[in-house]
């Protein structure tokens, strides 16, 4: 076989970054080339890899992972039901309003009127919806025998203070106060740290004028980890760039 | 009339590749819960197929949406391809977790290489592969590979292992490793150049 060839079968793994030596230094030496053929081969070998690791067996995940990938950048993670509920409720609303419409075009104010109603009560029941939400989750994980709390920030002179509740099944919730608004630009991140792994982010969240803010983070939670919150540009970061304002841990 | 209509679908999901990518790229919130539906189930399955346990599985699939949305201001909007992207980077965070749990971080000869996951690396890639003909033909290709051949194919993919790792492994001479493992691409290219010409 030739080294053309040898190197040819060998991209796949260059792209999984498993190649060795020497093929490795074949390979990329082949790419610093410019090869347009080296790079048509890069490609394909990753078009193939993507197909190849696509071929598991789909599994469906728990529930609670969409809310809180989702919840990770800060998004309010839309209850599929409830937006089928409001999806349906609005189609009636326009339905009724483009009747009205048709009907008499002398109602035009009660119209305005109609789509003003409507879009207060779509707006007020999305927030109320989030805010009973995240309600009902705290009061979940006060009321079970399994959370465990921890308080931080009281010994600290100029405090951020608050609480930590950490229920191994459910996730965490940081309750805080004393906590000024991020400045523009910028936002709290919440990170989990296990003893010898790197932090992984728990969701960008921002406190309201009073300092007071409340996070969710869904999901499992072994009890030995430590939460800590840094301040991040406002798309978060993966990792922390900032020393953490605060940190806790059982 | 089927082909047209394969055409037709492929464009349209080009363009939603493209409108997703913009839209991640502009911080768009709602963009994440678009990605997480059309990717969600499939990273999960790929992750919990390499770690096996579905409490790391969620933590490093939280991960790996995490990593491309901070990432994905460096994805083409118009050439990259969004879903063997997100592949490449939920295999890299669950390898990475193996590698850190049983010590083989420090051991491995090669460093871990995520140079495959950066996001313009993903320019031209085939945007729909995963719903081509060419993932149909690959899915079969796998039942013509030897016990050993796939053996070998799933410590790479699923397992990150390095040649010499397998060699290891099995027991067996790092020739012979070698030797299956490039058999068994070939079988799996020379399945695919009958698609479409490498």
């Amino acid at each position: 076989m030739s080294q053309p060839d040898n190197i040819r079968d060998l991209y796949e793994l260059y792209a999984l970054g498993l190649l060795e030596e020497p093929e490795l230094s074949q390979v990329e030496e082949e790419l610093r080339s410019g090869s347009t053929e080296a790079r048509a081969r890069l490609r394909n070998a990753m078009e193939n890899n993507a197909i190849i690791l696509a071929n598991v067996p789909v599994v469906e995940p728990g529930k609670g992972l969409r809310a809180r990938v989702i919840g990770s950048v800060g998004a309010p993670a839309a209850n599929r039901h409830w937006m089928w509920v409001m999806g349906t409720v609005a189609a009636g609303l326009l339905i009724g309003v483009i009747y009205l419409g048709t009907v008499n075009s002398q109602k035009e104010t009660q119209l305005a009127e109609v789509r003003g109603q409507m879009q207060s009560v779509l707006s007020q029941s999305a927030v109320a919806n989030a805010e009973l939400r995240k309600a009902r989750q705290v009061l979940s994980f006060l009321n079970s025998a399994e959370t465990k709390v921890v308080t931080f920030g009281p010994k600290d002179p100029k405090p951020p203070r608050g609480r930590v509740l950490l229920h191994p099944n459910r996730g965490v919730v940081l309750i805080a106060s004393n906590l000024p608004p991020a400045p523009a630009g910028k936002i709290y991140e919440m990170w989990v740290i296990r003893k010898g792994r790197n932090p992984v982010p728990a969701g960008l969240f921002q406190t309201d004028a009073d300092g007071n803010g409340i996070h969710i983070q869904e999901g499992t939670v072994t009890a030995d980890v430590l939460v800590a919150v840094t301040l991040e540009p406002e798309s978060g970061s993966a990792q922390p760039t900032t020393t953490p304002l605060f940190a806790a841990g059982l | 009339m089927s082909f047209l209509l394969s055409f037709l679908f492929a464009a349209f999901e080009s363009r939603q590749d493209g409108e997703l990518i913009a839209r991640l790229k502009r911080r768009d919130q709602k963009a994440m819960s678009d990605l997480y539906d059309r990717f969600g189930k499939l990273v999960y399955s790929v992750i919990l197929r390499i770690v096996k346990e579905p409490g790391t599985t969620e933590d490093l699939t939280q991960e790996t949406f995490m990593r491309v949305w901070n990432r994905a201001q460096f994805i083409d909007e118009e050439k990259g391809a969004i879903g063997p992207w997100i592949l490449a980077v939920a295999r890299n965070r669950a390898i990475d977790y193996l590698r850190s749990v049983d010590g083989r971080m420090a051991q491995k000869s090669t460093e871990f290489d995520p140079g495959m996951e950066q996001p313009a690396s993903f320019s031209r890639v085939e945007r729909d592969i995963l719903n081509s003909d060419r993932a149909r033909v690959l899915r079969e290709a796998f039942t013509k590979l030897t016990p050993n051949q796939r053996v070998v194919i799933e410590m790479a993919y699923y397992e990150g292992l390095s040649q010499t790792e397998m060699a290891d492994r099995m027991k067996q001479p790092l020739g012979t490793v070698k030797t299956w493992v490039r058999t068994a691409l070939q079988v799996l290219r020379n399945e695919l150049e009958e698609v479409v010409p490498v």
